[in-house]
């Protein structure tokens, strides 16, 4: 990946195999209201990717100078599987390690390549990851981390 | 008759073209005295709208009225005084009972309008002139006309309660309970606090009467659990009673406690039963705890035949297996249980529906279902050696203590949560002679858990670690024994607001070993004996019912209440959600008899 319409071509598609990935989860479903819940991560996955499409098409811009706040909640937790009668919680982790792994993946690439604008694309690819990792982290401590 | 005499009327006359010697309006503006009792000033944002002012004015010279503005504020009745200057005679006691010091005068005396009814109004709400006025009348500060500080409690001492499993709390005696029931003003401010709507002041009225029979008559028409709740309700009531705006709150819920206790279970039938009339139909109830026994006990009342299938072998859900006796002794839960009982709720212990009796059996044989199922399942850290067995669920752990079994502690206890049954198993540990550290992610002063219970975990020396974040449980080489890894956090404000949120600093870790780690972060709906088919119609959002209007869930026949479907997850909601069930069940199966409505 070499330029900056493939690796928005890469982001783009990753974003499409989760929403994919959360969809044929919410199939499989059994726990009661986990299809809801998957369907709506699923959702949130197209919006990640509506916003790479119009950054592709140039309407959005990316912000690698941007902080974002890492709650490192995802970084000490097990990893669990996607089993048919997955639990709120175990979504929840499941979503916050694949915007990790996601994230983190965009921050090797950038750390090794030269500055250009490539390289301020594949940071602000990190950030936006990095901001989805918050939005799922976020929930976890709400929801599942509420009496601690 | 001299000649003077008969000139004088022409005199007179004379003076009638003289510039008058007597004006209109006063010479000159003579102000009232500094502390003169003048026109009324209410700060009408501060005062509450207990309606004190109203009840202690000898002359009826204020009636409340709603206003607008103020509706629908918590703790707050949206009433405001109004006044009718034809009838105060500015003796100040308004002011000097008012519960939340918003009420004072000026030192204005005088004022003119052509119109009679300006003299009726509403003081803070319309514009008068001296409504920003400095002087004039204000309570003298400390001076009081009930006494601002509660009755004292007798309690164990903090070195005596974790000797034993005894209840902390000794009640108040007769004369206690008539002094405190005395400084209730009789507000109602509480009434719509209460999620039962407890008729509080007339039941603390029958306190003074010493007509504990009357008092306990008015308890059970909006809850069946008074001995329960006169111990551990979460008394959202006293949060809002005005007397605790300048003083402390009245101790709504000991005086509960006290009428309760005053009166015999055997008398119970006596005071409480009244007949009940069959109507035929049959409802089930999943789960004895609170929600499930409320809902029984109302149904049972209006002639419904109830049975209360219960997977435990006995009643009383968290209450039961997760209150500790300290708080709340067997004795007294039973004392509501075995009551809700007598009038012929059929409780089928130690069936699990899903297993033993299936769902779909109970949606063909009855005509309604309400489920209150409570959260069982305890969440799990998901960090890495949790499955260690050292590692205990605070939920187990008190269970066990609750059944007499020895959860085997050790002498040194890590409990991590913030919440109540974090505070109950460490204050649990501590009596079965456990050394106790409650490591808590955020800060103390975020916790989750009754300030009551964090205060009194801490002066029975529990020793409270905030922002400790647990990453890790380790293996000590001994089967008695368990290391946790745990890190130090920092509060950061959250971009998008709402609480800090608490961010682990890698750099700041620790490790600790201790004989067992007691988990207590929360817990979870199983929801699971529902069948998919059914589930599926029903709006259940993170492992919770949403209900609709009186409980109902989607599917017509079913109604829900309790922890799994309300998010105060207290005792109190629990109860209400029964009763309010019990309402809805009975419009439901009965429409004719509301075809009015
Ligand atoms: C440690 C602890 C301390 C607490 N302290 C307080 C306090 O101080 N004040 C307060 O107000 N509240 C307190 N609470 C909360 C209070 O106990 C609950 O809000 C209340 O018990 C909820 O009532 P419920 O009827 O919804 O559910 P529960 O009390 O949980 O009862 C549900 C019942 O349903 C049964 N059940 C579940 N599934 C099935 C099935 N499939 N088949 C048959 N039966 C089933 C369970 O066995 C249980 O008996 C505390 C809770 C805990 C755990
Ligand atoms: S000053 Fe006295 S008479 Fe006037 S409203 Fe207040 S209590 Fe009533
Ligand atoms: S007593 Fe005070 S707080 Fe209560 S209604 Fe009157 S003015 Fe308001
Ligand atoms: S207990 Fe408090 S809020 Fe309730 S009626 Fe009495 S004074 Fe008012």
């Amino acid at each position: 990946m070499n330029t900056v319409d493939e690796i928005l071509d890469y982001a783009i598609e990753q974003e499409q195999q989760a929403a994919d990935f959360y969809a044929e989860l919410a199939l499989r479903a059994e726990k009661a209201g986990m299809k809801q819940v998957l369907l709506d991560f699923a959702d949130e996955e197209m919006s990640h990717k509506k916003r790479l499409l119009a950054v592709k098409n140039g309407k959005h811009e990316l912000t690698p100078e941007e902080e974002v706040l890492d709650l490192k909640i995802s970084d000490y937790l097990v990893e669990v599987d996607a089993t048919d009668d997955i639990s709120y919680q175990d979504a929840l982790i499941i979503a916050m390690k694949r915007e990790r792994a996601a994230y983190e993946l965009y921050t090797d690439m950038a750390a090794n390549i030269p500055d250009s604008h490539l390289k301020e694309v594949i940071t602000g690819l990190a950030k936006e990851e990095a901001k989805h990792k918050l939005f799922f982290e976020s929930e976890y401590d709400d929801r599942v981390l509420m009496d601690n | 008759m001299s000649l003077k005499d008969l000139l004088s009327p022409f005199f007179v006359w004379q003076r009638a073209f003289e510039k008058p010697w007597t004006n209109m309006r006063p010479i000159e503006e003579r102000p009232g005295a500094p502390a003169y009792r003048g026109f009324h000033i209410n700060l009408a944002d501060s005062c509450i709208g207990c309606g004190s002012c109203h009840s202690i004015c000898q002359n009826e010279a204020i009636d409340m009225v709603p206003v607008e503005e103020f509706s629908g504020r918590p703790g707050d009745s949206g009433l405001r005084p109004r006044f009718d200057y034809g009838r105060c005679c500015w003796c100040a006691l308004c002011v000097d009972i008012c519960t939340a010091n918003s009420l004072h005068m000026s030192n204005e005396y005088t004022w003119l309008a052509r119109d009679p009814t300006d003299y009726h109004f509403t003081a803070g709400v319309e514009e008068k002139p001296w409504q920003d006025s400095e002087l004039g009348y204000h309570r003298a500060e400390g001076y009081h006309l009930y006494p601002p500080k509660r009755i004292d409690m007798d309690m164990l001492t903090a070195d005596e309660s974790v000797q034993s499993f005894d209840e902390v709390v000794n009640g108040y005696s007769e004369e206690q309970a008539k002094l405190e029931a005395d400084r209730c003003v009789e507000c109602g401010i509480c009434v719509a606090t209460c999620p039962a709507h407890m008729d509080v002041p007339d039941y603390i009225r029958s306190i003074r009467d010493g007509d504990f029979e009357t008092g306990l008559q008015l308890m059970y028409r909006t809850n069946p659990f008074p001995a329960t709740c006169g111990r551990i309700c979460t008394h959202r009531c006293e949060e809002v009673c005005p007397v605790g705006i300048t003083g402390q709150p009245i101790a709504i819920r000991w005086l509960k406690r006290f009428i309760v206790d005053q009166v015999d279970s055997i008398d119970y039938a006596r005071i409480l039963d009244s007949e009940i009339i069959e109507n035929g139909h049959k409802v089930a109830v999943i789960g004895a705890g609170p929600g499930g026994l409320s809902a029984a006990y109302y149904l049972r009342k209006k002639g419904y035949s109830v049975t209360v299938y219960e997977s435990q072998e006995t009643g009383g859900g968290m209450l039961r297996y997760g209150v500790p006796s300290y708080r709340l002794p067997d004795d007294a839960l039973d004392k509501d249980i075995d009551y809700i009982i007598s009038v012929g709720v059929d409780i089928r212990y130690n069936t699990i529906i899903g297993k033993d009796v299936m769902f779909e059996d109970l949606l063909g044989e009855y005509d309604a279902i309400f489920l209150s199922t409570g959260l069982s399942v305890p969440s799990s850290m998901r960090i890495n050696g949790e499955d260690h067995p050292r590692v205990l669920s605070g939920l187990q752990v008190l269970a066990d203590v609750a059944r007499g079994k020895d959860p085997g502690i050790g002498r040194k206890v890590a409990v991590i949560g913030g919440g109540n049954v974090a505070m109950d198993a460490a204050r649990v540990s501590r009596r079965l002679g456990a050394d106790v550290d409650i490591l808590y992610r955020r800060r103390i002063s975020e916790m989750p858990a009754d300030p009551e219970e964090i205060k009194e975990s801490q002066e029975e020396k529990c020793n409270l670690v905030e922002k400790a974040i647990p990453v890790e449980i380790m293996d000590t080489g001994s089967k008695k024994q368990v290391t946790i890894k745990w890190g130090e956090a920092e509060m950061v404000q959250d971009p998008k607001g709402g609480r800090p949120r608490p961010v682990l600093q890698e750099d700041r870790m620790h490790t600790e070993t201790y004989d067992c780690i007691i988990s207590a972060i929360g817990q979870g709906s199983n929801l699971d004996f529902i069948t998919p088919a059914v589930q599926e119609q029903l709006a259940i959002e993170w492992g919770k019912f949403t209900p609709g209007e009186y409980q109902r869930s989607e599917l017509e026949k079913i109604f829900v209440g309790g922890d799994v479907a309300n998010r105060t997850a207290d005792a109190i909601s629990a109860i209400e959600d029964g009763h309010h069930a019990a309402r809805g069940i009975d419009r439901f199966l009965k429409p004719g008899a509301y075809a009015e409505n």
